[in-house]
């Protein structure tokens, strides 16, 4: 029963901090803001793949509506040039 | 199960040949061409232009008209320095999936003067258009051009002198009597 009184005495007792203890304190304090960094770091390049996606999409669509004009050129302009052929070929008729 | 998948194929197939392949061969002649214009478009694409679009500017909106109904656009032009760039057999394997049941010639002209020879084929189905092919052969170019999908010709020809097109000029019959 002594021994156990003994042990847990022993185990209340008040200890010394151990050395650097405050120091290791303050560092985990001053490194909290990096989280808070990273968030705002994250938030940027997400707005900014977005964006570039945006742009990209954008551009793609540019292409194709200049690609359809182009088309469309081309046909009416051989359309035209099939009316002219027909139209030649009935004159000389 | 296997049979009825079978037969489906089957029963497909002929829509699938009714599309006018551009053949890959014609792709050399762009080494030999001063211009080449070589678009394709299909339904994703046509898609993606619609949405800049704009409805509120009545070129565009005719424009997004006409390709509502729309598969696909391809075209291919090539443009030559001299003649005698290209042979007929290099147009041959387009004239053949032309001379298919599923398309008729409504236009076909050979003119001797300028050596030109015009062709126009359109592909029926329910009474509606389901696809136009026109091709056009000059002693220094040959254009083909290939649209599916549903389409009204009369459309093509209003897109004249609008969103960047020269205007057809339409004063005269376009001599459909001419046809074969």
């Amino acid at each position: 029963m002594q021994d156990f009184e003994q042990q847990l005495r022993d185990a209340l007792a008040r200890k010394e901090q151990p050395p650097y203890f405050e120091a290791k304190v303050l560092a985990a304090t001053r490194r909290q803001p990096k989280p808070v960094f990273l968030r705002w770091a994250f938030a940027t390049a997400s707005a900014l793949l977005i964006a570039a996606g945006i742009w990209t999409d954008h551009r793609a669509g540019i292409q194709a509506k200049e690609q359809l004009q182009l088309a469309l050129r081309v046909t009416v302009t051989e359309l035209g040039k099939v009316q002219r052929t027909v139209r030649a070929s009935t004159e000389e008729e | 199960m296997i049979k009825l998948a079978l037969i489906t194929c089957l029963s497909l197939a002929p829509l699938g040949a009714q599309e006018l392949k551009i053949p890959a061969s014609l792709d050399r002649l762009a080494a030999k061409a001063t211009e080449v214009v070589d678009v394709t478009m299909d339904a994703n694409l046509l898609q993606l232009a619609g949405r800049f679009l704009s409805d509120k500017n009545p070129d565009d909106a005719q424009v997004k008209k006409l390709i509502e109904g729309l598969k696909g656009i391809y075209v291919r032009s090539f443009e030559f320095a001299k003649q005698g760039e290209y042979q007929d057999s290099d147009v041959e394997p387009v004239r053949a999936q032309l001379h298919t049941p599923a398309w008729s010639r409504i236009v076909g002209v050979r003119s001797q003067k300028s050596n030109e020879n015009s062709e126009v084929y359109v592909k029926t189905g329910n009474g509606k258009i389901g696809g136009l092919a026109i091709l056009v052969t000059e002693p220094k170019q040959l254009t083909i051009v290939s649209i599916e999908g549903s389409i009204d010709p009369d459309q093509l020809g209003q897109l004249g002198g609008h969103f960047g097109i020269p205007k057809i000029d339409t004063r005269k019959e376009t001599g459909h009597g001419k046809d074969e």
